[in-house]
């Protein structure tokens, strides 16, 4: 779908920490009130793990090979976890109820596989992997809505749901692969990240980017060639989409986390790295080999107190150089 | 105002035999009506009051003629639709019973369902009926329509609320609800030892209308067509069955 400005947003999986503070202050700005309570328009997830929600991965939605819309599922309130209160006014405040317990019985969360991964010591391994809405260039929510609700912006690609138009029928909610557009029961409307267009369009970047701690993520126009997204994404190829194969286009990028070698009986290290090339392939398609090449070549670079672009882009000095909003 | 022994009497001699309420859908001297058959509306006389506005169960339902249409999925006009419909789904039949007073346009509309859906949840979805009528003639798209100067005019109810959407439409896609909102219902379900449960839900609206997009009741005929949604199946938007054709109603028969 052709816009005539696509904002885009790249993450560095080796920078984050999974703290959540991306999460948090998407939370407080937008899905703390109001039947969003369930929702993570960003969430932050342990991989290898089974996402949020629960296994979305495998609930089919995006386009075949032909480009034509495959049917998706719609997750339930378990696949989400459905939130909890704790009684903090009645057990610390009054005392009328003498124990601090939930008001649901919490089976399922949005990061109950936290830290999990996978591999046994010395080869246990896991990341973090923040996840929004990816703005895609051809989106499988557009194309499944039957009321032409959902839109992408000229100006900058943001798809956004018309709360005006959406009559809930949720075909969205399944056909979108990364399973980030919510059902909100409270209105019977579909609502999803807005990239915090209302901060975008005053200049400001988004709540998750500006609040990282761990200052990861860039945002930037594709085609400002000064920019940080073409740097990473097109200049040296080093940020990739998640699941590329569901045919989406995603608009927002992730730079694969490197590895220390695996350990063997001996203790010596082996070739193969710690986190397993073919798992990161499975998340971020063919790319990944060529971009953990170019990182570490790069990185050695500038270890050795040479010049790198590519290692002071992505060490991201100052703000104002991460988000080119104009 | 309360109704008399002898006004009820007097009203069930002016109507055509009937049913009683202990009948089953299944009847066979319910008539089925086909595409562009025309039928007769009922006039309630004056003086004859439901219990409420919109008693489906009101004794008044009984001394009045039901029909039938037959229900079949509609034709899928979006990717979404074409992915989940089934067009090998048993046929089903939507009873209607048609009235007029000298103010209002009544339709009631019965049809089996096993299950009470009556919530918007994750994966979950209502059971509807809506009935749509043509601004214009037959020609207009008996599919809701075919653009804005052949638009038509919708009243969905959905169980739960029994708000009714007045909506207008000029082709699948465009649903709109409407500034004005005059249409009213009621809708009991009757969970049925033995028998079939079933929906009976009433819409009623003022024969005089307010704003382009609301049908014109004031005219001798009008093009008229029916939709269905099974909550259980998952049926929203395009996923319903659907009466074929129009169904015209003779609103100058008295």
């Amino acid at each position: 779908m052709a816009v005539k400005r696509q904002l885009s947003m790249v993450l560095d999986l080796n920078k984050c920490i999974g703290c959540h503070t991306c999460t948090s202050a998407c939370k407080l700005q937008w899905t703390n009130r109001n039947g969003r309570e369930y929702m993570y328009w960003n969430n932050v997830e342990t991989r290898p793990g089974t996402g949020y929600p629960k296994n979305f991965h495998e609930m089919g939605g995006g386009f075949d090979q032909d480009g034509a819309l495959r049917l998706g599922k719609e997750p339930s309130a378990e696949d989400y976890g459905v939130p909890w209160e704790y009684n903090y006014e009645e057990a610390l405040m009054t005392g009328t109820d003498p124990w601090l317990r939930p008001n649901v019985k919490p089976t399922w969360g949005a990061n109950w596989d936290e830290d999990e991964g996978e591999g046994h010591y010395p080869n246990s391994y896991y990341f973090y992997l923040p996840r929004l809405c990816n703005h895609c260039e051809n989106p499988a929510c557009l194309a499944a809505c039957s009321r032409n609700a959902i839109y992408k912006r000229q100006e900058d690609g943001i798809v956004l749901i018309d709360q005006e138009r959406c009559r809930g029928y949720r075909y969205c909610v399944s056909a979108c692969p990364y399973k980030k557009v919510y059902f909100n029961e409270e209105i019977s409307k579909s609502e999803k990240c807005i990239f915090c267009y209302p901060r975008i369009e005053k200049g400001l970047p988004t709540a998750c980017a500006k609040q990282c701690v761990g200052r990861i993520r860039w945002i930037g126009y594709r085609d400002d060639k000064d920019g940080p997204i073409h740097t990473l994404v097109d200049k040296y190829k080093v940020a990739l989409p998640l699941y590329p194969e569901m045919g989406t286009k995603p608009n927002v990028f992730y730079v694969p986390p490197l590895s220390p070698p695996k350990i063997d009986e001996a203790g010596g290290a082996m070739a193969e790295s710690r986190v397993p090339l073919d798992y990161l392939e499975s998340l971020f398609g063919d790319g990944v080999s060529a971009a953990l090449d170019t990182i570490t070549a790069e990185r050695a670079k500038k270890a050795e107190g040479g010049e790198s672009e590519l290692m002071d882009t992505l060490i991201g000095y100052r703000h104002a150089e991460m988000f080119k909003l104009s | 105002m309360r109704r008399t022994i002898a006004t009820l009497t007097a009203f069930a001699m002016l109507s055509t035999p009937t049913l009683s309420a202990a009948q089953s859908m299944a009847e066979a001297n319910v008539k089925l009506i086909e595409a562009y058959d025309t039928v007769k509306v009922s006039t309630i006389p004056d003086g004859i009051y439901l219990r409420t506005v919109n008693d489906p169960d009101d004794i008044i339902w009984e001394r009045l003629p039901e029909y039938r249409v037959a229900m079949s999925p509609a034709p899928a006009v979006h990717e979404s639709v074409e992915l989940r419909v089934n067009y090998d789904a048993e046929v089903s039949y939507l009873n209607m019973t048609l009235a007029k007073t000298s103010e209002r346009f009544y339709v009631r509309l019965r049809w089996v369902d096993d299950t009470r859906d009556t919530a918007t949840a994750f994966d979950r979805f209502r059971d509807g009926v809506a009935v749509q009528f043509s601004l214009g003639d037959d020609e207009t798209s008996y599919m809701m329509g075919d653009g804005p100067d052949s638009a038509v005019n919708i009243w969905y109810w959905r169980s739960g609320e029994d708000a009714v959407q007045n909506l207008a439409a000029g082709g699948p896609g465009s649903t709109t609800l409407l500034e004005e909102q005059p249409v009213s219902g009621e809708s009991q379900y009757f969970d049925k030892d033995g028998d079939p449960n079933e929906w009976t839900v009433v819409m009623s609206r003022p024969i005089k209308a307010q704003g382009a997009h609301n049908v014109s009741l004031d005219r001798d005929v009008v093009p008229m067509a029916f939709a269905l949604w099974q909550g259980a199946e998952k049926q929203r938007d395009g996923l319903k069955s659907v009466s074929e054709g129009w169904i015209m109603l003779d609103m100058a028969s008295e």
